[in-house]
């Protein structure tokens, strides 16, 4: 229980600070776009060709099938520990929505990632489809794939949108997460639900402003 | 048959020691083959069968509550006396002794009194040592508050949960010895009889109260620690659950009951607001140190509590008793609070209840302070009433609390049935005519955790020689075919009205008539409704459901039937006893001023019913003032 | 006051239960809503009908044996209360109350309303205690406990066994009852020698008795009637971790 419990807070702060990383990266795309394109092509090529990064790809890969294969393992039990449900329920007088459907809202997250990868992941690294451009720097183009894709008006909604329950995961699962490590201190907590708070308002906001920016640049 | 204490020799601080030197002891392989049946999981019982099995005898504890942890100790608020003199303020083992018996209104043993208070700090120890959070202070030493009756601070308290912690402590140490294996606990089963097989007593017949099904349970011994029987008056400060059943029946199989009308009225309870009221929810006593009683000088004023001006409030008892005021015992201060309501004083929707404040104490600690001293009294408060005591003063009301009488024991604390004992509150022992806040935690945890672990082995080292019976043996199927039969007879009977309302009618005669103050007339004419009850009750009971499946109707009924046959006994007693002493208040026996006159020419002696076919027979046992002599128990 | 009580009747652990309407007249505002069932069981046992088995013994909330779950809540609709210290003042004329009881598989019904906790003890039985028999002790100063150390104890200690945090919880998590009882005893000098076996034992049968795993909803703490913080869970999970790396 504690075990299974762990890994999922422990993966689950991990890609936390994946996306930090990802968010400032990703920021470079509200720049004017000559200075965007180049930084953001020379910055995604660094990547590619760090080991260490290539490491931290692969924990990151790691992490998010650990992070839903426990985090559905526990839902199964945790499920099937409930048993029968009651007639009339109204948790949402003692408790947030979110913290009732982490299940539900991991769901879109995970469907956004596969989709995410296909669109990019796949792309580049696999070249699965059309072949990518380069630059002038001869960096590949990944700045060119971000926009063709940010200007298709479905694709656009789609990387927002569910950027909001992002968002909602985020909130309850980082300061769940902290708690589950064994952090308690009282008034800790309180200042870790409003971090919480910040941060999940941060990456939703910040990462789903971005496809609108572009496709209305 | 006569009653014999069986008080050991010696000066009364050497009694206890003196007893446990002579008293036969078992070897520990012994122990093994000696099983020991204990009814009751509260502190007493609890506390005994954890340690009767540490000591190695094999135990099975009954309680009706789906688990041990649930027993009525757990309600307990203030806290457990002990003569621990941390306080530096004179108390001591003999203060407390003293204390004890003259709070009893010198109705109790002196040897049974001072072995309480001599075993009140090592119990103190114990419940540290088990983990009981006790209110510390700062340095880290144990905090004591004052109670009721006494002028020293000598209560230990853990907030105003001090019950509960105890009483986990005790179940977690229970628990320790169902994992030992050593304990057989069986939650939701009551007992329903006890087996008496050549005089002596060797097991009971009990009640799976989820499945209905009823089965036999031999044993060496047999421990009753069933608590109070208070719930006779209906509305009282105990859990609904709580029953007299298991030592009326040992009543009536052959265990003297004792003084069975010294019940206790409390003094600090909520008021009664409906008819349908179940129970009447107890505020700590402890509130008594910092708050202060009153009523309206004017008879019937219609005027809020915060309207009415100092000048025209009258805080009866600091007039009456200046020099313990608010902190008289529980039976006077019940008593002048009835004397104020009778008198047209009583405040509240019904005019029965009088005021608790705290203005004072607030404005002289600060808020902070009451609230850490009483915080979680005052949210129940408001939970309850919707008021909140800060700011207007609560308003309380005396209610049924404490049972002083039950099974009569000797000093091994074994009843007049040789292998059947009685441990707290459901005998009589140590509190006399009336008990003083914070000594029932005590009592309970003493009989359970020292005193019965220490005795019984006297008598089952003879039991290791006689013979065994088994449960086939015909005296169980008797008495399982007689329970069997009463289940049958109430379903039977398929009247027209509930076991409440029974409840409810002999509950307000008792109230009216054997409660904080009784005559003659009063109690005559109570016998006789009672009878008539008794006589209703059988004719036009209703109870629905049958008997091999959780009934909690049936459970009523079967509780009820002998409640009644209870009261019966408790008016009688109070009838025969013609004088007031402690919690029994004959309005034939009282001072120009008001105050109990107590007879000790006459009735220095501990009644002892018999009971005969039906009839009951008084017996007597004298008591011996050596050491101290009775004086007039005056609080002035 | 009329209200009409929807409530779940189920004759024993395997039979199939179902809600069933009764509509209850005369009812005051000062009745608990304990007292309001024991007035419809009145109603009931003259109507000939068995009365509707539910749990409750102290009714001063603190026995923790009363428990149902009452339109939606456990205990009601009030935060940190008990049952039996809900009121009919909190409800309104006309209004339907549905009450079901604790669902949790590691709670079977037993009958209507009543269901099975002795989990509950069988996590204590597994060291919710201090392993010290009676006629041990030393003298009772001889252990300096600080004032904050014994409150912040006796704030965990105050869990009356209820159950509802496991009725409220998604995932009936008996996490909360464990963490009461591991961080009271923990917590103290005197609950030190045992304390990495404690909390190893208590939590491995509290995930032998199939309940679930805590998601830090905050369910628990808001439905608790004793308050016990939900701290206490992360204060547990702490305490894991020492004992599994030093224990």
């Amino acid at each position: 229980m504690f075990f299974r419990k762990s890994i999922v807070a422990a993966t689950g702060l991990f890609l936390c600070i994946f996306l930090i990383v990802h968010l400032s990266a990703n920021a470079i795309l509200l720049l004017p776009e000559t200075t965007a394109r180049e930084l953001y092509n020379s910055y995604s090529t660094a990547l590619r060709e760090n080991l260490f990064i290539t490491l931290i790809a692969y924990l990151l890969y790691i992490s998010i099938i650990l992070h839903v294969v426990y985090a559905a393992i526990i839902t199964f039990r945790n499920t099937k520990s409930k048993g029968e449900k009651y007639k009339v329920n109204h948790n949402n007088k003692n408790s947030t929505w979110m913290s009732q459907n982490m299940g539900f809202l991991g769901v879109f997250i995970l469907l956004f990632i596969v989709v995410h990868l296909a669109n990019f992941w796949a792309k580049i690294k696999l070249g699965i489809g059309e072949d990518v451009g380069v630059d002038v720097n001869g960096n590949v183009d990944v700045y060119e794939v971000t926009s063709f894709l940010f200007h298709n008006m479905y694709f656009m909604l789609f990387y927002s949108v569910l950027m909001i329950p992002l968002g909602f995961h985020l909130y309850h699962g980082l300061k769940s997460a902290f708690m589950t490590l064994g952090f308690y201190h009282k008034k800790g907590l309180r200042l870790l639900a409003k971090i919480s708070l910040a941060y999940a308002i941060i990456m939703s906001v910040g990462f789903g402003i971005i496809p609108l920016f572009v496709y209305f640049k | 048959m006569k009653l014999n204490a069986k008080i050991p020799e010696g000066k009364l601080e050497d009694k206890w020691k003196n007893y446990q030197a002579k008293s036969h002891l078992i070897n520990p392989a012994n122990k093994k083959k000696l099983k020991i049946i204990v009814v009751g999981s509260g502190l007493a019982g609890a506390g005994a069968a954890a340690t009767l099995a540490e000591l190695g005898y094999e135990v099975q504890c009954f309680c009706y509550q789906d688990s041990a942890r649930r027993a009525h100790s757990v309600a307990a608020q203030g806290g457990i006396n002990a003569a621990k003199n941390y306080q530096h303020d004179g108390d001591s083992v003999w203060r407390m002794f003293h204390d004890t018996l003259k709070g009893g209104d010198f109705r109790s043993r002196e040897a049974n009194t001072y072995r309480l208070a001599e075993l009140s700090a090592p119990l103190i120890d114990h419940f540290v040592q088990q983990g009981v959070p006790f209110a510390r202070e700062y340095g880290g030493v144990l905090a004591n508050r004052s109670f009721g009756g006494v002028q020293v601070q000598r209560t230990f308290y853990a907030r105003g949960q001090t019950g509960q912690q105890l009483l986990l402590a005790a179940y977690s140490q229970l628990y320790k010895m169902v994992r030992a294996k050593k304990v057989e606990m069986l939650p939701r089963h009551e007992v329903l009889d006890i087996v008496i097989i050549d005089g002596k007593a060797k097991g009971v017949i009990s009640r799976n109260l989820a499945k209905g099904e009823i089965k036999r349970f031999a044993a060496d011994a047999v421990v009753l620690a069933t608590g109070g029987y208070s719930r006779v008056f209906r509305l009282s400060t105990l859990a609904i659950g709580c029953n007299g059943s298991a030592i009326w029946k040992a009543h009536k199989r052959g265990a003297y009951f004792a003084a069975p009308s010294f019940t206790q009225i409390h003094p600090t309870a909520l008021p009664q607001t409906s008819e349908a009221q179940s129970k009447l929810t107890l505020m700590s006593e402890s509130l008594r140190n910092d708050g202060r009683i009153w009523v309206p000088k004017k008879k019937g004023d219609k005027r809020k509590a915060i309207d009415i001006p100092e000048a025209e409030r009258d805080y009866y008892l600091e007039r009456r008793y200046p020099s313990y005021g608010n902190l008289a015992p529980r039976d006077i201060a019940s008593r002048a609070a009835k004397e104020r309501i009778d008198a047209g004083h009583g405040v509240g929707q019904f005019k029965n209840a009088v005021y608790l404040d705290f203005k004072h104490a607030i404005q002289k600690l600060g808020k902070k302070v009451v609230e850490d001293r009483y915080g979680n009294l005052f949210n129940m408060y408001e939970k309850i009433t919707g008021i909140n005591a800060y700011e207007e003063p609560m308003k309380i009301s005396p209610a049924a609390h404490f049972s002083m009488g039950g099974l009569w024991v000797d000093y091994e604390l074994m009843t007049t049935i040789p292998g059947l004992y009685a441990i707290g509150e459901c005998n009589y022992s140590d509190h006399g005519a009336n008990r003083l806040g914070a000594n029932s935690l005590l009592q309970t945890s003493i009989d359970g955790y020292f005193i019965l672990p220490n005795t019984i082995n006297n008598y089952l080292e003879g039991e290791l020689k006689a013979k065994q019976y088994g449960i086939d043996h015909p005296e169980f199927s008797k008495v399982e075919d007689e329970v069997r039969e009463q289940i049958k007879k109430l379903l039977e009977v398929n009247g027209t009205r509930t076991v409440d309302d029974f409840h409810r009618e002999l509950g307000k005669v008792m109230w009216q008539e054997c409660a904080m103050s009784r005559n003659r007339k009063g109690l005559e004419n109570a016998i006789g409704e009672i009878k008539h009850i008794k006589n209703e009750f059988w004719k036009h009971v209703k109870v629905t459901g049958s008997d091999n499946e959780m009934n909690p109707e049936l459970e009523k009924a079967l509780r009820l039937a002998d409640f009644i046959e209870l009261a019966e006994l408790m008016c009688l007693d109070a009838l025969q006893r013609d004088e007031s002493c402690g919690a029994h208040f004959r309005e034939e026996y009282q001072s120009e001023e008001g105050e109990a006159m107590r007879n000790d020419e006459d009735f220095a002696y501990v009644s002892a019913w018999e009971y005969n076919a039906g009839n009951f027979v008084l017996h007597k046992e004298k008591l011996m003032f050596e050491y101290v002599q009775p004086t007039v128990r005056s609080y002035k | 006051m009329k209200v009409t009580f929807k409530i779940w009747r189920q004759e024993n652990t395997d039979a199939q239960g179902e809600l069933k309407a009764y509509e209850v007249d005369g009812l005051s505002e000062d009745m608990s809503f304990l007292e309001a069932l024991d007035h419809l069981n009145e109603i009931l046992v003259l109507k000939d009908e068995k009365v509707i088995a539910f749990e409750h013994d102290c009714r001063e909330g603190i026995c923790g044996q009363c428990g149902v779950f009452i339109n939606g809540r456990a205990h009601g609709p009030h935060n940190n209360t008990t049952t039996c210290q809900l009121h009919m003042r909190s409800f309104k004329e006309g209004d339907t109350i549905v009450v079901e009881p604790w669902r949790a598989s590691s709670f079977p019904i037993v009958k209507d309303l009543v269901v099975d906790r002795s989990a509950f003890d069988r996590i204590i039985q597994q060291g919710g205690y201090i392993t010290a028999k009676t006629g041990t002790a030393a003298e009772a100063n001889a252990i300096l406990v600080s004032k904050e150390v014994s409150d912040s104890a006796m704030d965990a200690a105050a869990c009356i066994g209820c159950g509802a945090c496991v009725a409220t919880c998604k995932n009936a998590s008996a996490a909360l009852f464990t963490a009461a009882k591991i961080n009271h005893l923990n917590k103290l000098p005197q609950g030190q020698p045992e304390a990495h076996r404690r909390l190893l034992d208590m939590t491995a049968q509290m995930e032998f008795e199939n309940f679930g795993s805590c998601t830090f909803t905050g369910a628990c703490e808001i439905e608790c009637p004793a308050d016990i913080s939900i701290s206490n869970i992360a204060e547990m999970n702490a305490r894991y971790v020492k004992a599994k790396l030093f224990g």
